[in-house]
């Protein structure tokens, strides 16, 4: 089997990156550990979940979708075509890695996304599977689990006790990260370190079978009382895909720009009109709930939730998918609708 | 835990049974963390908790549709939040009997105040609010760099800015119905997540803060990304302070740095 020593992570990075590879790994940011392209000198931490997730590789933040000329009234408009390099998602957690699924999903049901699917395509997934987890993760509450190599093209188990990894390759793309990569890999053996025990939280068929009925539940405003109506929840999420098209133009020419949006802002579903059909934050959360447990499986049989805790370990304001959820199935078994 | 929190559940029943506020809003524990509690009863006050980890600037829920329907309201304020109710009497966002004051600090509860007791108090006991040591360290560090590295700093800075905007929401000065980054005709500020546009939005968003930002460090603390807006709004308090003679979320009757001028400003170009 091929194994690589716990402190070479950094040197397969490298190695990736010569190879040309746009290698997005988890980079010592300040105090905290952030999915980031990797250059020279950066510290890699397997140890830590990221504070972001990896969908900025597939769905960038702000993306140049078309551009425009004009001039007087003549007005032209300029193909953009997707500016989509080799990439590698080195050492993402399964969470990160399950999220593709929900994500190729609805970026190829009513309009196949150019842009979405020249990432995707251009891109290799190395999954980590998780040896340890923390009080916010529960993928195993929403059909994952800390060793899953669900849409992973290879996965790097750690083993003999964190010392090492060993590469297992799963694709023809994870076959090519083997082969870039041969230099800091090593032919030998190793004892894979047992995965992460993840509790359960919730019993996310609770969730869904509740939130059928649950439209128009009181229960709503109760649950989003302490949201603020940021958006850090779903900007770290890695499923959570809404996105909001602004023109940006100076006198002459402009950009058409797909960026991250948010279900949780009030502007987000109001009208030019003024009319706002989400006007309290209890619509938008029921909405955040909703779209993830009951719009979600019954358009494509999945969850929009992989069970990451980015959300619970992020807002101030105790404001997770993890406790709200948990909160939806005790009122469900107390039979409140 | 602060040693008297059963005096604050006990003020916060009482107002409640005497009809004086419709909620309170405060601290719970839930496992390691402090949420914020939104009591309506009597009988629930037995959840309210505060210590040195309730750090949420309860004060940005005052922008809240939910929670303003539920005005007369009482807050369980640590002195920044203090500061920050003063500033929004100042911009006309709450009035005298809209909010009552549960005072807090480490020590523990200090009372309950109308709005015009807590600028009392605030000026009595919590006039100088020593600034973070090691923010006045980095601080110290970035001004003595070129302005090259000082640009090359808060690039590497705002790099990871997703646009999130959780530093606005949490925020209790930013009330705006409206925020200029979401103004389009004309576009004032990119909204692109990248260099140009992340740099203008934490500029504009840092200058709209002159003379309002009370230091709560509430901004900082939602950001997903650990941008250190601190930094920023510490700067600018202290040109505020230094230029103007003015300190934001003292006096509930202040004219705004930024929106007013004097026939004695001692910059020429005002007159």
């Amino acid at each position: 089997m091929k194994t690589l020593e716990a402190t070479k992570l950094a040197d397969l990075a490298a190695a990736l990156t010569a190879a040309g590879y746009r290698v997005i790994a988890p980079c010592q940011r300040g105090d905290q550990v952030h999915l980031e392209c990797y250059q020279a000198g950066k510290t890699l931490r397997a140890d830590v979940i990221p504070v972001n997730s990896a969908k900025d590789a597939l769905f960038p933040r702000s993306e140049v979708i078309g551009r425009y000329r004009f001039e007087g009234n003549e007005f032209e408009t300029v193909p953009v075509a997707p500016q989509a390099g080799k990439t590698v998602l080195l050492a993402v957690r399964p969470c990160d890695a399950a999220a593709l699924a929900p994500l190729d999903a609805v970026f190829n049901w009513d309009y196949k996304d150019e842009f979405y699917n020249a990432h995707r395509d251009a891109t290799t997934v190395v999954a980590l599977a998780c040896t340890a987890a923390d009080d916010q993760c529960f993928c195993t509450s929403v059909g994952g689990s800390p060793d899953s190599t669900a849409n992973a093209d290879a996965v790097l188990r750690p083993a003999d006790g964190g010392k090492r990894f060993i590469l297992e390759s799963l694709t023809d793309k994870g076959q090519a990260i083997a082969a870039a990569g041969q230099a800091v890999l090593t032919e030998g053996q190793a004892q894979a370190d047992p995965p992460a025990q993840v509790a359960p939280a919730f019993d996310s068929a609770a969730v869904t079978a509740w939130a059928k009925d649950g439209f128009d539940s009181p229960l709503w405003k109760e649950l989003s009382l302490a949201c603020m109506g940021c958006g850090a929840c779903a900007y770290t999420c890695p499923t959570c895909h809404c996105f909001d098209i602004q023109d940006e133009a100076t006198r002459r020419e402009g950009v058409r720009l797909r960026n991250w949006d948010a279900c949780g802002f009030g502007l987000f579903t109001k009208h030019a009109g003024g009319h706002n059909p989400r006007h309290d934050q209890a619509s938008r959360w029921r909405q955040r709930v909703m779209h993830k447990f009951a719009y979600f499986p019954e358009r494509f049989e999945m969850l929009a939730c992989t069970g990451c805790g980015r959300c619970g370990r992020l807002c101030g304001n105790g404001m997770s998918i993890r406790e709200v959820c948990s909160q939806i199935e005790q009122a469900a078994q107390a039979g409140v609708k | 835990m602060v040693a008297n929190i059963n005096e604050i559940q006990s003020a916060a029943a009482a107002l409640l049974n005497e009809g004086k506020v419709k909620l309170v809003l405060g601290y719970r524990v839930r496992g390691n963390d402090r949420v914020p509690a939104f009591v309506t009863q009597a009988d629930q006050v037995g959840c309210l908790a505060y210590d040195s980890a309730c750090t949420q600037n309860l004060a940005a829920y005052l922008r809240k549709g939910e929670v303003r329907s539920r005005m007369p309201l009482a807050v369980v304020a640590r002195p920044e939040v203090m500061r920050s109710l003063m500033l929004l009497t100042a911009e006309s966002q709450i009035a005298e009997g809209q909010v009552t004051v549960l005072a807090v600090d480490e020590q523990g509860f200090h009372g309950v105040l109308d709005l015009a007791g807590t600028a009392k108090l605030l000026n009595e006991q919590y006039a100088r609010i020593a600034p973070d040591s090691s923010l006045m360290e980095q601080l110290a560090k970035i001004e003595a760099m070129t302005p090259q590295e000082r640009s090359a700093f808060w690039s590497e800075q705002f790099e990871p800015c997703t646009r999130c905007y959780a530093c606005r929401a949490a925020c209790p000065g930013c009330f705006c119905e409206r925020c200029i980054v979401e103004m389009n005709t004309p576009q004032w500020i990119s909204t692109a997540a990248e260099s140009h546009g992340n740099f203008a939005w934490h500029m504009i968003r840092a200058f709209h803060q002159a003379g309002r930002c009370v230091e709560c460090g509430a901004c900082q603390d939602a950001c997903p990304q650990g941008i250190p807006l601190m930094l920023l709004n510490h700067f600018i308090a202290r040109e505020v302070e230094r230029e103007f003679d003015a300190r934001s979320g003292y006096d509930p009757q202040a004219e705004p740095v930024i929106g007013s001028w004097k026939q004695d400003d001692k910059q020429e170009y005002i007159r």
